[in-house]
């Protein structure tokens, strides 16, 4: 776990392009939003491991997202029941409806489609949004929080000469 | 491009999937064994349990090994237990989240097996429905009761309506006594009497006495009609209310034959108990039966009407079955719909005490109206110990729910019959020590109406009924009645409901006991009606004599009535015919006339 966090904090401070981190963070979006044993889920984890995305904003996102999606759970529903009975997408449902592989996807499910349907939405959004944070908060924030009391007693604890150790061996 | 892609990472997917992919198999076995251990257990209501199950991909199939279903009645019992079941699945179907069995054999199947540890899921509500009335007989008693006794203890009807009447009409003499005292009488008579007499003088005194009379006449005229209106209408009354007392007189005189029969059946001495023998003797164990059909049936419903809860409509997307946190599936029409579950043909070989039964089942489904065929059963076996050969066919068919409708066929032919307690009775125990018989059953279940009709010929009877040195005449000729029987036909007809439902069930049993013991019992019956018509008549003698006195009394009363009504009807005649001063109001100015 220290290791994890560790390693989380070298991936903010370091080199690492913002939007290989922020890809890492959307890819978690999605598959800790939607049910984790969904089919489209695999496919976004071939995405991930293929992808010079960064594994551990995708984790770290995978947590926050996955505690997330219980509280969302009731929209998700509510979305993917409005999306799966609206009339006129009815013949399109009923068409994937026929295919192995959509209903292996579980897409009729309300709370599969309303997830999906929000964490695509969002996706571009989200992507570019924590893109702009992780770029201001380097400029701005990454050189005071450096100085504060708090980081001076941080950079002096055990975590911090385990994620020092970290940095040494595969510099970012 | 290449900045964007890690190669490795394919690689690092691969290794990834396939270890997922051990994981699953390795555990799936387990997972498919709990799935079918839970799922059971909640339909049955008692332990389901598996001793492995084996999940083969290619080709897909299922092996299960030692099935064992508790008896919920009985849990150190399994209702059911399976060596082994093999079944091949459609995996393309398993992928679309639906269980496709072609085929599956069950092999090894036996009933009623011992369990090492109980079954028990839920405390197991005992039923004794039908347990009292099995061994309970009602016979015909041969001894006549002491009729003294029973007319001291009993509480007749004949007493009771005398103490009622004696009561009303001591009540109506009262109040017809008050009420004369309060109506016009003697004394109104003479006052009437006083005023014609002043009417008369006052008419001698002239023109003006005349007119001052016309007045006083009119008053006094209608003074007496009043008062005979209110006579009449009073004795009316009266004489309604002794005709009603009078009419009750009489119906007493017929509640001593009432009494008479209800003591009769009271103290058995009817031969109504030997008409339905059969019934007694073997209504409760078929009505058992049913209802131990009725349980399993009950307990299979819930699958066979799961269809209503799923598939695609005609009309639009349905959605059913709202989770907490599970979200709901919205169904869509298939272009080739089949249900969730559904084993095409099982093929089973059931292993029972007296020999071997085989059979097919066709189409078991929780979705028969997807499906559009309805589950049917065929079972035979042959040569088996204790019965020649037995058949058991049905359908079970909720292809429509709204009308539902199950059918049973049940052949047995040269079934062996021994030590079959009929009559638990001390009176009269009753037991068919040996017998063959051939019984063919057909039941149907529409709805909620259920409808059985049962056939039997027993032959190469051996019944032993009644005790060593047994005293009662009645029990003696039944019993010797009863021994000499070797052969019977039963019909049996159930109707009603799964939970209400009345067996009725005749055979030549009825008429034979009837022959054997009617007579005596009949012959009996008379004697003690006889005697207690003497012993009634002798108690009631004295009563009915008051009441007729009582009644004799009310006539006085009447022709009390009927006199005051005839005074003042001659009080008014003698008003109007000779009391007027007609020879002065000749002489009126203008022909005047008197207003009466």
């Amino acid at each position: 776990m220290i290791k994890l966090l560790a390693k989380l904090l070298r991936v903010l401070n370091s080199e690492t392009d913002p939007g290989q981190i922020s890809l890492g963070l959307c890819f978690a979006m999605i598959v800790g939003l939607t049910p984790l044993l969904s089919l489209h889920n695999l496919l976004m984890l071939l995405l991930v491991f293929i992808l010079r995305v960064n594994i551990s904003a995708f984790l770290l996102g995978l947590a926050l997202f996955t505690g997330i999606a219980y509280l969302l759970d009731p929209l998700f529903h509510l979305l993917g029941l409005a999306v799966l009975t609206a009339p006129s997408l009815e013949s399109f449902w009923a068409s994937l409806y026929q295919s192995v592989w959509w209903r292996l996807e579980y897409f009729n499910n309300s709370i599969v489609m309303g997830s999906l349907v929000f964490s695509v939405s969002v996706f571009v959004p989200v992507l570019l949004l924590s893109n702009l944070l992780i770029r201001r908060y380097r400029q701005h924030v990454l050189a005071w929080v450096q100085k504060t009391r708090i980081m001076q007693m941080f950079k002096a604890s055990k975590l911090y000469q385990t994620y020092e150790t970290f940095s040494s061996w595969r510099p970012g | 491009m290449t900045k964007w892609i890690r190669w490795w990472g394919l690689g690092a997917f691969v290794v990834f999937a396939v270890t997922l992919g051990c994981v699953w198999i390795f555990f799936v076995d387990g997972w498919v064994k709990g799935l079918i251990e839970g799922a059971g257990t909640e339909a049955v209501g008692a332990k389901v349990e598996l001793d492995a199950a084996d999940l083969s991909l290619f080709p897909a199939g299922l092996l299960l090994t030692r099935l064992q279903v508790t008896n919920p009645k009985t849990p150190m019992t399994n209702a059911v237990e399976i060596a082994k079941v093999t079944m091949g699945l459609d995996g393309l179907n398993l992928l679309r989240r639906k269980v496709i069995v072609e085929e599956m054999a069950l092999e090894g199947v036996r009933l009623g097996t011992p369990r090492a540890i109980s079954g028990v899921v839920k405390p197991v509500k005992e039923t004794t429905t039908g347990e009292k009335g099995m061994f309970g007989i009602s016979l015909p008693s041969l001894e006549v009761p002491d009729v003294k006794n029973i007319l001291e203890k009993e509480d007749l009807e004949t007493i009771r309506l005398i103490e009622t009447l004696k009561t009303d009409m001591q009540r109506e003499k009262e109040t017809w006594e008050s009420r004369l005292k309060e109506l016009p009488g003697k004394s109104q008579v003479a006052q009437y009497k006083e005023r014609i007499k002043n009417l008369k003088k006052a008419g001698k005194g002239g023109l003006e006495g005349v007119l001052g009379g016309v007045g006083e006449v009119q008053s006094l005229k209608q003074d007496i009609e009043q008062e005979i209106e209110s006579l009449k209408g009073a004795k009316k009354e009266f004489e309604d209310k002794v005709v009603l007392l009078r009419t009750r007189f009489e119906q007493i005189k017929t509640a001593p034959q009432r009494d008479i029969q209800h003591l009769k059946a009271k103290y058995n001495l009817s031969p109504q108990g030997l008409a339905n023998m059969s019934q007694t003797l073997l209504g409760s164990e078929i009505g058992s039966w049913v209802r131990e059909g009725a349980v399993w049936y009950e307990r299979a419903k819930p699958f066979l009407e799961g269809a209503q809860a799923s598939g695609g409509g005609e009309a639009g997307p349905q959605v059913y079955k709202p989770l907490r946190g599970k979200g709901v599936d919205v169904h869509f029409k298939e272009a080739h719909p089949l249900p969730d579950f559904l084993i095409r043909l099982t093929k089973v070989s059931v292993s029972l005490d007296f020999g071997d039964v085989a059979g097919t089942i066709h189409n078991v489904t929780n979705d028969q109206p997807t499906l559009g065929q309805p589950t049917t059963f065929a079972f035979s076996g042959e040569q088996l110990k204790g019965v020649e050969s037995v058949t058991l066919k049905g359908a079970l068919n909720h292809v429509v729910p709204a009308d539902a409708k199950d059918q049973l066929t049940v052949q047995a032919k040269g079934y062996e019959l021994t030590n079959l307690v009929l009559s638990k009775d001390d009176k009269w125990p009753v037991t068919l020590a040996s017998g063959m018989g051939d019984m063919n059953i057909n039941a149907d279940l529409k709805g909620q109406a259920l409808t059985a009709h049962g056939t039997g010929n027993l032959r190469s009877l051996h019944i032993s009924a009644g005790k060593d040195g047994d005293t009662n005449p009645l029990t003696k000729s039944l019993s010797n009645a009863v021994t000499g029987v070797s052969q019977l036909s039963l019909q049996a007809d159930v109707q009603g409901t799964l939970e209400q439902h009345d067996v009725t069930l005749s055979s030549d049993l009825d008429r034979i006991l009837q022959d054997a013991a009617g007579k005596m019992v009949n012959e009996l019956a008379a004697k003690f009606g006889t005697e207690l018509q003497t012993a009634i008549s002798a108690k009631i003698a004295e009563p009915m004599q008051q009441l007729k006195n009582s009644l004799s009394g009310f006539e006085g009363m009447a022709g009390e009535l009927t006199e005051r009504v005839t005074q003042h009807n001659d009080i008014l005649k003698s008003l109007l015919e000779k009391s007027l001063p007609t020879k002065e109001l000749k002489g009126l100015p203008g022909g005047l006339k008197l207003p009466f």
